[in-house]
């Protein structure tokens, strides 16, 4: 059930993770500069999705609905175009991005489920990874939530239901960048302890920086071998890459001028040069 | 079919087409009837969700999603506005095939009150931009409706009551539910009616016939796709008709004649459900508040021929 990646290899998949990641990155902020969209979000959930598409899901590069396919529902619809910004990465998708959606629809390459509207991707995901052993199939589902999004009492429904049932099969990444639309999660509505609740809920529980490429893909190669469902609090940066964004609520949605876009770029690709050398 | 409910008239052909179908799967929320033998024959192809109707339908679309051709069946008031958001975002939009079997519709949980009252479900599943809509008369016709739907092949929901209801239909005459069937012909007036106020309506032209008014009654099971043609060839012949459904006004069987009609001369009474606040009283006795048993039926048809 563990991903292809052996020990020798893991420093290079990890650097080629961050590269991918960047270029998805400057993708989002170029889309920013041209339409006002979720860019916060955006940016905070592309390192998890890059780890999870490059080093982790079984799929096929030519055939994004090949039928042997590990699940990925992007529950936090509204961090779309960092899904749609991975699926170019990945070819998956043109790369204008341009006229697709704020938040991910249906019949778009790459696109599992709809989502958008709070609270539905872990319900998804439960019946995907049901139907999936049900058949005999030994494939994967993850779901990528907010942490925002875990306001929401349907998650909880199905955090419920993927216990009692247990679904091996079934991995949740919370993107944990600890801010919604008005501001901090803790003072919206506090979610802490949020690990202490998964556990009670009957899942097996990692926290990582979910912004460390290696961090993320062995914590969540690990709760793929465990018993039942796993939960990944992956800690992020709203706004991630770029300063002026980081950690600012007035983020989760914006417009980047053209000025505003060369710097954030200068950053980022200094940031990876920095990286690499 | 007489003598039994539309739930036990149901669970054998559930049963059967996971039998026959490979890929059929059921889903319950905390409760059994409709799935009985299924439990009984095949529990690998029942998924026990529990009191959780937003969960249950996200579930049924992740299921389809993966293959699988689901039957859900729940308590209706909390199948269709609880999990609203899940079947117009999960299901309805990406077309999914699934069948939504909403159990008590309408006023039939009687005296448990408005909490389980569901005379929105037609409405709201007409808003919807993919969702067919059956409200069976009887368990007879019940039965002819899911023949109809199973196998799932897109989003379709049943509206079933919770009791026993007066047969309507024998076996020579439940037809086929998506058309319109008249089961008495008349020359003064057409009543058309879908689910229980069908045997209403049939009660109706009987005390008509009593002071010499001849009706004819027609049951209307297939809310969506509408028989429009064949309402409107129906018009022809009665420009005097009277719907009777036990729903509100939206999206309901007098708002789909008005239209099927609207280029016929046709005088339409559309007898429905109001937003008044139900007394406590047993399903028959809340008709007779709204105004949609018998009496109220052949008072809308003597209506008719005084102002006609």
């Amino acid at each position: 059930m563990s991903p292809a990646v052996d020990n020798e290899s893991a420093d290079h998949v990890d650097a080629d993770v961050a590269s991918f990641a960047a270029s998805a990155r400057a993708r989002v902020l170029r889309l920013a500069a041209r339409k006002p969209l979720h860019v916060g979000s955006a940016l905070s959930v592309i390192d998890l999705l890059a780890v999870l598409y490059t080093t982790v899901l079984r799929r096929r590069p030519d055939d994004p609905w090949w039928s042997g396919r590990d699940r990925l529902v992007l529950s936090k619809g509204h961090g779309a175009y960092g899904l749609y910004a991975v699926l170019a990465e990945l070819g998956v998708l043109d790369d204008c991005l341009d006229g697709l959606p704020g938040h991910p629809s249906d019949g778009i390459p790459g696109v599992e489920a709809a989502t958008g509207a709070l609270g539905h991707g872990l319900s998804i995901g439960c019946g995907m990874a049901l139907g999936l052993r049900r058949a005999g199939r030994d494939q994967r589902v993850f779901v990528v939530t907010g942490d925002g999004e875990l306001d929401e009492g349907s998650n909880w429904e199905a955090a419920q239901f993927a216990a009692h049932h247990q679904l091996d099969n079934l991995v949740a990444v919370v993107d944990r960048n600890g801010l919604q639309q008005e501001g901090r999660t803790e003072q919206v509505l506090g979610l802490e302890p949020l690990a202490d609740k998964w556990r009670a809920f009957g899942w097996a529980v990692s926290v990582v920086n979910g912004h460390d490429p290696a961090a993320v893909r062995t914590a969540v190669t690990g709760l793929i071998d465990r018993r039942g469902p796993g939960v990944l609090i992956a800690d992020t940066v709203k706004g991630k890459g770029v300063s002026f964004m980081e950690g600012q609520p007035s983020w989760h949605m914006g417009q980047l001028t053209e000025e505003q876009l060369d710097a954030a770029l200068a950053e980022l690709f200094a940031g990876q040069e920095a990286s690499l050398s | 079919m007489s003598g039994t409910t539309m739930r036990a008239a149901c669970a054998p052909l559930i049963e059967e087409s996971v039998r026959r179908c490979a890929d059929v799967m059921t889903l319950g929320a905390d409760g059994h009837a409709l799935f009985a033998p299924v439990l009984r024959t095949r529990p690998d192809r029942f998924v026990e969700v529990g009191i959780a109707e937003a969960n249950l339908v996200g579930i049924a679309a992740g299921l389809a999603r993966t293959g699988w051709r689901p039957v859900v069946g729940a308590m209706a008031p909390f199948l269709v506005r609880r999990a609203y958001e899940q079947l117009r975002v999960d299901v309805s939009i990406p077309r999914l095939p699934v069948v939504l079997l909403g159990v008590g519709g309408g006023l039939s949980y009687g005296a448990l009150g408005p909490t389980h009252h569901t005379v929105d479900d037609v409405a709201l599943m007409s808003a919807l931009p993919s969702m067919d809509i059956y409200c069976p008369a009887d368990a007879a016709d019940a039965a002819a409706v899911l023949r109809h739907c199973l196998p799932p092949a897109a989003p379709t929901y049943v509206r079933l009551t919770a009791r026993q209801d007066p047969q309507v239909f024998s076996a020579d005459t439940v037809g086929d539910p998506r058309e319109v069937r008249l089961l008495r012909d008349g020359r003064d007036v057409l009543v058309l009616a879908t689910g229980r106020c069908a045997a209403e309506a049939l009660a109706a032209a009987d005390e008509c016939a009593d002071r010499g008014v001849d009706v004819a009654v027609g049951v209307v099971t297939c809310l969506r796709p509408f028989p429009d043609a064949q309402v409107a060839a129906l018009a022809q012949r009665w420009p005097l008709i009277v719907t009777a459904a036990e729903a509100l006004r939206f999206g309901g069987l007098g708002a789909r004649v008005a239209a099927a009609v609207a280029d016929h001369p046709v005088r339409l009474v559309q007898l429905a459900v109001d937003h008044r606040h139900p007394p406590v009283a047993a399903h028959e006795e809340l008709l007779g508040f709204y105004g949609l048993d018998r009496t109220a039926i052949a008072a809308a048809v003597a209506t008719l021929l005084v102002e006609g």
